[in-house]
């Protein structure tokens, strides 16, 4: 037995488990945490998010209709990148499958990031209803746009209301919850909710000028604001809260330090910087009918910074970790890999000055590669982990329990997500080479890795690979596929 | 006896584990210290990351399996994050069954 550690005792408010702890002044935290202020209050343990689950089967449900689309050859690149068709896919791809699949898992993880409760666990499953109803009104608008529907005008601003109100709840419930402990992580969480913040108010009022209710002024930001609102919609509030969490879970995974808190901040700052530079900088150039290539330059710049900085906090993570790889690890490489390759193809095609024509290949690879490829990878061990909690937590210290990684077959789920990586980028090449037909083939290919992968995750709420003898120990129950039951 | 009492009881904390490193909290170094004083238990220990769920689990947990050990009357278990916990914390033998030799 070696030596015990020498103990400093805190000061316990009240004891037991979730429950509230008072740091004693000047103490260190824990392994994996940031440096914090002095005397502070922090939450030990924590819930099980409810509604996690439903917003993780929705967004996943959201992602196979996508790729549906994208193998009909609904959308980009059939159509215009403007088309109401290609509308209709970046929406359900970007609010349908990332943003509740984003929101999904901040509800389990902001609290854990900044060791407090969730402000308000009753305003979850509200949020999701909202931003659904939100979603397939704002699709029915573009579907009439298109001309798939009879017309009505008033759907796409009922859409962009229930949206803003469903978001509205999400940025309060979790804004309020990282405020009170802005450090680390929780600060790129708070960009990116503002960012998100951003993105819905050029929505609104690109949904207003389309039913021609917003004047000359929302008519004026419908045709230049475009660029603005998907930069913040993917770059700050997608990309900022993606890079943020990931810093913690590859932390906790791989039993590496945290990345220092000054360190990251200087990332956040790039990113930060890139999305007010659009935000404020694309108002100003429509306000004053100015050009937008200087200012869209300037956060080109600063984003391709923030993705700098980020690689090398990354390689920090992983050059001082003390485990080895599991399979979510060894994926968000090679989604890591897309984002370097996305930002390596946006300087090749801004150079050679091709990148109108062809920079839906650019957005596909970063929404599907990076993103994309970065959440599949991460919600496969984030269902394994919450399913062991919800199932095995209970019944610890009374019966023996399998460990989160019994709930998974790593071996078989490899080929799943490397068809979906190469399908990935084997689409980004077929769309530079303007080949509709073969894009259409990569997204039949993307839907087989993703079919899979959602197999191996129901495999998973349901302990199919967890052996008999501990599967169901005494006391313990079966998880529900989605939501959590305690 | 006390001393008995007190390898019986890190004994039975032996079935409660860290969902994520697959290894129970003894061998872990999770636990800190076992004190006995009459049939009561005080259990000092802590875990990975403070806002975490598991980490009510494994305090409870701690508490059950205590509980159950005879000739304890009552068990308390306080979570304490000083000092932090690290990986050199961990048994040899089962840090190297982690794959930590290999690493770093």
């Amino acid at each position: 037995m070696g030596t015990r550690p020498s103990l400093r005792h805190h000061k316990e408010r009240r004891g037991g488990p979730g429950k509230i702890i008072r740091m004693t002044p000047g103490s260190r935290r824990n392994f994996f945490a940031e440096p914090e202020r002095d005397d502070e209050t922090i939450m030990i343990g924590g819930g099980i998010s409810r509604w996690t689950m439903a917003y993780f089967a929705t967004a996943l449900t959201w992602l196979l209709a996508a790729l549906a689309l994208m193998v009909a050859g609904i959308g980009h690149p059939a159509t215009d990148l403007a088309a109401p068709d290609t509308l209709v896919l970046v929406h359900v791809v970007c609010i349908g499958w990332l943003s509740l699949a984003m929101c999904g898992a901040l509800f389990q993880f902001v609290p854990v990031l900044v060791a407090k409760p969730l402000f308000s666990e009753g305003l979850v499953l509200p949020a999701l209803g909202l931003l659904t109803a939100g979603l397939v009104a704002l699709l029915a608008g573009f579907m009439a746009l298109g001309g798939r529907l009879p017309s009505a005008p008033w759907l796409l601003p009922l859409g962009a209301v229930l949206l803003v109100a469903g978001f509205g709840l999400v940025v309060i419930n979790l804004g309020v919850t990282a405020w009170l402990r802005p450090t680390g992580p929780a600060r790129f969480v708070l960009v990116g909710l503002a960012s998100l913040c951003a993105t819905a108010a050029f929505g609104t009022v690109f949904a207003f000028a389309l039913a021609g209710w917003a004047g000359p002024t929302g008519d004026a930001v419908l045709a230049r604001a475009v660029p603005l609102h998907a930069i913040a919609g993917l770059g700050g509030w997608l990309t900022l809260t993606a890079m943020g969490v990931s810093y913690r879970l590859l932390s906790m995974f791989m039993l590496a330090p945290e990345v220092e808190d000054r360190q990251s901040r200087l990332t956040l700052a790039a990113g930060a910087l890139a999305v007010v530079t659009t935000v404020g900088g694309g108002a100003v150039t429509i306000g004053f009918a100015m050009g937008q290539n200087v200012v869209l330059s300037v956060a080109a710049i600063f984003g391709l910074s923030c993705a700098a900085l980020y690689g090398r906090d990354l390689a920090g993570i992983f050059r001082d970790r003390k485990r080895q790889l599991e399979l979510n690890t060894r994926m968000a490489i090679l989604s890591f890999a897309s984002l370097a390759g996305a930002a390596v193809l946006g300087i090749a095609l801004v150079s050679m000055g091709t990148l109108t024509s062809h920079s839906g290949a650019f957005v596909f690879l970063a929404v599907f590669g990076w993103l994309s490829g970065l959440v599949l990878a991460k919600l496969y061990k984030i269902i394994a982990f919450l399913t062991w909690l919800e199932t095995y937590g209970p019944v610890m210290g009374r019966a023996p329990t399998p460990r989160v990684q019994d709930l998974v077959t790593e071996s078989r789920a490899t080929k799943w997500f490397a068809i979906y990586h190469l399908s990935v980028w084997t689409g980004t090449l077929a769309l530079l080479a303007q080949e509709p037909n073969a894009f259409r083939v990569t997204a039949a290919a993307m839907t087989v890795g993703v079919v899979g992968i959602v197999h191996e995750i129901i495999r998973i709420r349901r302990l199919e690979d967890v052996a008999p003898p501990l599967r169901l120990p005494a006391g313990a129950a079966a998880p529900h596929l989605l939501f959590a039951k305690s | 006896m006390t001393d008995q009492l007190v390898e019986r009881v890190r004994d039975a904390l032996r079935v409660v584990i860290d969902p994520e490193l697959g290894e129970n909290i003894v061998d872990l170094g999770f636990v800190y210290d076992v004190a006995v004083a009459g049939g009561t238990v005080r259990i000092t220990m802590t875990a990975t990351t403070p806002g975490c769920p598991a980490t009510s689990f494994l305090k409870d947990g701690a508490q059950t399996a205590a509980s159950a050990v005879p000739g304890v009357v009552s068990a308390d278990v306080t979570m304490t994050f000083e000092p932090p916990w690290t990986p050199s914390l961990i048994e040899p033998t089962v840090r190297a069954s982690l794959g930590f030799a290999a690493i770093n």
